[in-house]
């Protein structure tokens, strides 16, 4: 029986779509049968990211409301296998699925996949619920800003609420150079706030940019740190133990050593 | 009256039958906790959070929420915390706020209480007048 994940994030324009694009495809390439959910109704995006637009013919709102059975709804990724694509309505709104109907989706979807992905629009009202209705557990993006960090808290609240065990974080759209400079967050510091696991950093890439661009994730691509990054959470996805690349290039002696005495 | 909102404790089950609640767990933003009496947490209190109590609050972690005690108008009132940075810190009618550019990060357990007409901190092993707050 498949496992469903939720990428969510409270903020906007952080990263979700692009981690669940990317984790998509990096586990479809590891050799996993994964499918990507676009639970952001209505302002759908991951059939964009994906390259696969073209192909939608129903979406998740025609299978909630029996006008198709999901698998005429799925559509098959043009370069992997393994990945497939339940695309969200671009016409309704987030009001026209309600959370057990998610649930009751994600637990058919079970039964053909080993992932399913659910990207989750921002927010926390509906459209947020029904994402993270029929989740095992989360993933929260957050970029090192304090809005971010602070909304992912909120998140972090909502989710024990809610029961879904706690989260892992992915720290995105990082720069070694502005935390080597005091400029930005460091990974620590939100770490340390967030006080939850982290399952992966990725760096600020331009190539995110140009793949998101041509519907093609980052994580096909070798020699993109960012696909790296992603690759290495994917793994991580299935259990296995993989050192986290050192971003931040801090922890030498002397920094570690001046942490420690800053904070007396 | 006690209530805690977007949280899945509840009082009965952990003390809150007495005066004070006590609260094993973190309060993350967008969680607040209103109570009667005093508030006892035995974890931290995160930036966006809020405890509302009649009585003391009392926090065995780093406080970076909202906190307002004496919210009755007890002017005697506490607040002690193992860190004590919050963004804002009332006691009965008055009002704290952190510093707009960066606080010193607090170092040692600290208590907040009313002297002189207004919000005084001082680390709580130097309290000059030995009493501690009750929880
Ligand atoms: N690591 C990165 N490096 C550079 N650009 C990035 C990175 N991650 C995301 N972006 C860019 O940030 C923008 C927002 O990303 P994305 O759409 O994935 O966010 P989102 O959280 O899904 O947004 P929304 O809340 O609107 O659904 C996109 O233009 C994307 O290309
Ligand atoms: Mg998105």
């Amino acid at each position: 029986m498949g496992e469903v994940i939720v990428v969510t994030s409270g903020k906007g324009g952080v990263g979700k779509t692009t981690t669940t694009a990317n984790l998509g495809t990096a586990l479809a390439q590891s050799g996993s049968r994964v499918c990507l959910v676009d639970a952001d109704i209505g302002l759908r995006n991951l059939d964009v990211v994906l390259g696969l637009e073209n192909r939608i013919v129903y979406d998740l709102v025609d299978v909630v409301e029996g006008f198709c059975r999901l698998r005429q709804a799925l559509i098959r990724d043009k370069r992997l296998e393994g990945l497939s694509l339940l695309p969200a309505a671009q016409t309704k709104d987030k009001t026209a699925v309600t959370p057990e109907q998610m649930k009751g989706l994600t637990d058919e979807l079970r039964q053909e996949f080993d992932f399913i992905l659910v990207d989750s629009p921002a927010g926390i009202e509906q459209g947020f619920k029904n994402a993270i209705a029929g989740a095992d557990r989360a993933l929260i993006v957050a970029t090192p800003e304090v809005a971010s960090v602070r909304d992912a808290d909120r998140i972090i609240g909502l989710l024990e609420a809610a029961e879904i065990p706690p989260a892992r974080l992915i720290v995105n759209r990082l720069r070694p150079q502005m935390v080597r400079k005091g400029d930005m967050m460091s990974v620590d510091d939100i770490v340390d706030i967030l006080a939850i696991d982290l399952i992966g950093v990725v760096p600020e890439d331009e190539q995110i940019v140009v793949t998101t661009n041509r519907g093609e994730p980052a994580a096909l691509i070798q020699g993109s740190r960012a696909g790296e990054a992603y690759r290495n959470i994917a793994r991580r996805i299935k259990g296995e133990e993989v050192p986290f690349i050192d971003l931040e290039e801090t922890s030498g002696f002397l920094g570690r050593l001046r942490r420690m005495f800053g904070q007396a | 009256m006690t209530t805690v909102s977007h949280a899945v404790w509840n009082s009965s089950t952990e003390g809150g039958d007495r005066d004070a609640l006590y609260l094993r767990r973190t309060l993350r933003s967008g969680q607040r906790v209103d109570h009667d009496g005093n508030v006892v947490v035995f974890g931290d209190v995160h930036a966006g959070a809020e405890i509302v109590a009649a009585g003391d609050v009392l926090v065995f972690g780093h406080l970076r929420g909202v906190v307002h005690a004496g919210a009755a108008g007890a002017e005697t009132a506490r607040v002690c915390a193992w860190r004590l940075e919050p963004v804002q810190l009332r006691i009965a009618r008055m009002i704290a706020r952190s510093p707009d550019r960066g606080d010193e990060p607090s170092v040692a357990p600290e208590v907040a209480r009313i002297e002189g007409g207004q919000v005084v901190i001082e680390r709580a092993d130097r309290a000059d007048d030995g009493r501690v707050p009750r929880g």
